[in-house]
């Protein structure tokens, strides 16, 4: 052998080596912790009170329910519940429990668990529990067999079981930590500050720290019924903006960045980065409160018709996401049952200004307009609202802009109310009626109770609530054309204008796999993995 | 025969004393910011906050210091940001120097009891951290540059309290005060005619100096969004607007520019004030 192949060998031979030490086994991989960036803006760690995008990776992550969604965000497969039947009038439903299930302690996921959860869930009075409303009772037969028993007919309470605040909690252990699930749980529970450092359910994670505003840190659930998970840990580390989540991204620091939007990834050019944009069911809207304290002339119907005329939703959707977005007709989400051929939101300057003129407004007038100052699903509401104050000048509306904290704001709006503002909404679930009682007139759902500040001014459409009854009774064809009669009520409402449903940015590192859009979950943990 | 004249010298010769290259360019820097505010609607190229062109553009002929997320104009909007800042930097200057001089000159001149309770206030409002202290009352009270200017006057009020008591304390005793004072003189007399007015030479300094730092507390109150409210043009807003644009860089560019032109030249025209009013100091 010559010096010169002499030295080729040895030094493939080197190189070889090298790489065969500088690939990281797979299985070493799963090992690394995984991060993803993300503003965590989490309210609870409690399954029901916890109301917000985080709480639903977090719950679907640590917790299971009786069904859950499957990958077409449409359809439920079978989680803890392996079958499960439903009376014809859709008042009873039956579940069989896996026998197999166990949550993280070791202990059998039993029917008294199913029972305590759903009790106390409607009990405890919190933003989710409307998901409990017309429960009467739940019979516990046999250790794996539970029975819910409805007031009225609720054709969707199967798809409302794969909603993450309907995960099964460990009853013994919640209980022991000062968990109450009777009629007076909203004054005598006191779990919420043992949720924030511990999870009790069986899902593939268990929660190993939550740092507020810093890091929640999940661990493997190593009692896991299931398939392991491959990640053996993961973090969703706090960072407020797209900004600071794409350079997270592309200097390492982060695996996934959650919240980066159009625009600011259209500045990532790595090619270590994987960008995929999807259409997704969020949504922003703008909203009017009649029933604010700081009204300076009556909001009606027809003054919110003329704002809502003259707002110009495709710049809007231009401007906030660089055009990569949809317009929204009702505060049913597109693709949601109902919302096949719904009126778009129309921006007619000449209409606005003769509602207004018909009201003796055509001089104008001011209206305060308190938003939270965040970025969500891309959008800077700050910036939205920005873009309407311009509209609405040209019908010679001023809108005051207050910039506040997420917190400040939902003080602010259930007393004293906000006469106009913007928010955001992500699906539980999928089923149209979600919406409709959180943002339907229909009375003490969660809209009508702050836009009317608790019934200072009538809102309640009676309409919406006998078509919601009878959509909840229907089956097949029907439950399609009573939701889109009652979106239809729902436009003509205008409290919920819906301004733009955002496409939604996946970013992550490609070494990352499994990382995809959930409709009730944002994100599934459990499905992630490296290659 | 001919006499070389010395270069300083002839330079001298047809600039006043007074006319230092601190004093001369930060007034001028200064001067054209007050003009521009004062004549910016009559040739703004754009409306500061309506729609000026496409979004996100970067600086062109067009617009020179490109465009904002939501299409404005940057170098408008930096321009017309000083219509805020500065009057916002006059108001609490001047409420701060009324309240503080009077506070710090009736300790000073008072003595006893009196000025131990207005020093020890003093003293426990200058030891919270000045952009904490505005935070906390800017949050009380809301946000907007009304809220923002009143939690400044009290930030400020102290400085200006201990630097007129420490004047006081050290004119009070001298030969023409007790002259006055002999002649029967009343006390408010003595202190306003025949104290006060050897009193303001380090006030009038310390003031422009602040003037910069009140311009830049400001822009840092909008920053955090307890300051100017959207849409206006203010320059801390407008950083702000950038930062969330990291990678569109002249969107903080201009506001950027504009605090450090005006806190640099309320630096040096405090610096060449100083060597004015107190020669001594050099």
């Amino acid at each position: 052998m010559t010096t010169i192949a002499r030295i080729l060998a040895s030094g493939s031979t080197a190189l070889a080596v090298l790489a065969a030490l500088g690939a990281t086994p797979p299985a070493a991989a799963q090992e690394q912790p995984l991060v993803i960036a993300r503003n965590l803006e989490i309210n609870s760690l409690d399954p029901h009170r916890a109301f917000c995008d985080t709480c639903q990776i977090y719950l679907s992550s640590t917790y299971q329910g009786l069904v859950k969604l499957a990958a077409d965000d449409r359809s439920v497969e079978p989680s803890l519940a392996t079958e499960w039947t439903a009376n014809e009038d859709q008042t009873q439903f039956t579940f069989k429990l896996a026998p197999d299930a166990v949550f993280s302690d070791g202990s059998p996921v039993e029917a008294k668990d199913v029972k305590w959860t759903f009790e106390r869930l409607k009990n405890i009075q919190a933003d989710p529990s409307f998901m409990m409303s017309g429960v009467t009772s739940i019979e516990t037969p046999d250790p794996k067999t539970v029975i819910v028993n409805m007031e009225k007919p609720n054709s969707e309470f199967i798809g409302i079981l794969a909603a993450p605040y309907t995960g099964i909690i460990n009853s013994d252990v919640a209980s022991e930590n000062g968990a109450v699930a009777g009629a007076d749980a909203a004054t005598t529970d006191q779990a919420e500050t043992w949720f924030l450092s511990n999870s009790a359910g069986s899902g593939p994670y268990v929660l190993d720290t939550y740092r507020a505003d810093d890091e929640l840190r999940f661990r493997a659930n190593d009692k896991f019924w299931g398939k392991a998970p491959p990640i053996k840990e993961i973090v969703i580390d706090q960072s407020a903006d797209a900004v600071s989540q794409a350079q997270m991204l592309q200097s390492g620091a982060a695996d996934i960045a959650m919240q980066v939007d159009p625009d600011t990834a259209e500045t990532i050019n790595s090619p270590d980065i994987t960008i995929e944009t999807v259409p997704s069911y969020n949504f922003i809207y703008v909203v009017f409160s009649p029933g604010a304290a700081g009204n300076q002339v009556p909001l009606d119907r027809e003054v919110r018709q003329a704002l809502a005329y003259a707002i110009d939703y495709q710049g809007a959707i231009d401007f906030t996401v660089g055009g990569n977005g949809a317009l929204q007709a009702s505060p049913i989400p597109n693709g949601f049952p109902g919302t096949d051929d719904l009126p778009m939101p129309e921006e007619n300057l000449e209409k606005a200004k003769e509602l207004l003129a018909a009201k003796g407004l055509q001089d104008g007038f001011s209206v305060d307009a308190t938003v939270a100052a965040m970025n969500v699903y891309g959008v800077d509401l700050a910036m939205l609202m920005q873009k309407i104050q311009q509209d609405l000048a040209r019908i010679n509306v001023t809108l005051n802009i207050q910039p506040v904290a997420s917190a400040v704001w939902r003080q602010q709006i259930t007393d004293p109310g906000i006469p106009f503002s913007a928010r955001f909404y992500a699906p539980d679930y999928y089923g149209s009626a979600q919406y409709v009682q959180f943002f339907g007139m229909i009375p003490g759902s969660w809209w009508e109770r702050n836009a009317s500040q608790k019934g200072k001014v009538d809102l309640v459409n009676q309409k919406e609530v006998d078509l919601l009854q009878q959509a909840l009774a229907a089956s097949g064809d029907d439950v399609a054309r009573l939701y889109r009669e009652i979106a239809l009520e729902m436009i003509n409402d205008r409290i919920i204008v819906p301004v733009v449903s955002p496409n939604l940015v996946l970013a992550y590192r490609n070494t990352v796999e499994g990382v995809r859009y959930s409709a009730c979950c944002n994100l599934p943990l459990a499905e992630l993995s490296r290659k | 025969m001919s006499v070389v004249v010395p270069t300083q010298r002839r330079w001298r010769s047809v600039v006043p004393a007074w006319a230092t290259l601190p004093l001369v360019g930060g007034g001028v820097i200064i001067l054209l910011w007050v003009i521009i505010g004062f004549t910016i609607p009559l040739w703004a190229p754009y409306d500061p906050v309506s729609l000026a062109g496409m979004r996100f553009q970067p600086p062109s002929a067009e617009h020179w210091l490109g465009t904002d997320a939501l299409g404005r104009d940057v170098f408008t909007r930096t321009l017309y940001g000083v219509r805020h800042s500065f009057p916002i930097a006059v108001v609490v200057i001047g409420c701060a120097l009324v309240i503080g001089c009077t506070v710090g000159a009736i300790a000073g001149y008072v003595g006893g009891l009196l000025d131990s309770v207005l020093m020890r206030l003093v003293d426990v409002t200058l030891s919270f951290p000045a952009i904490l202290l505005a935070m906390a009352v800017t949050a009380s009270l809301g946000p907007g540059l009304g809220n923002a200017a009143i939690a400044m006057v009290i930030v400020w009020w102290p400085i200006y309290a201990r630097l007129m008591r420490a004047q006081v304390l050290s004119v009070r005793n001298r030969e023409h005060v007790e002259a006055a004072v002999a002649s029967g003189a009343t006390r408010p007399r003595v202190l306003i005619k025949h104290i006060l007015p050897l009193c303001w030479s380090p006030i009038i300094v310390n003031a422009t100096m602040d003037f910069g730092q009140v311009v830049l507390l400001a822009a840092s109150l909008s920053f955090i969004g307890l300051g100017a409210v959207p849409p206006t043009p203010e320059w801390g807003q407008m950083i702000s607007d950038g930062a969330l644009q990291f990678y569109r860089w002249w969107i903080a560019l201009g506001p950027g520019l504009a605090i450090l032109t005006v806190v640099l030249a309320s630096n040096f025209l405090g610096d060449g004030l100083r060597d004015f009013l107190d020669p001594r100091a050099k």
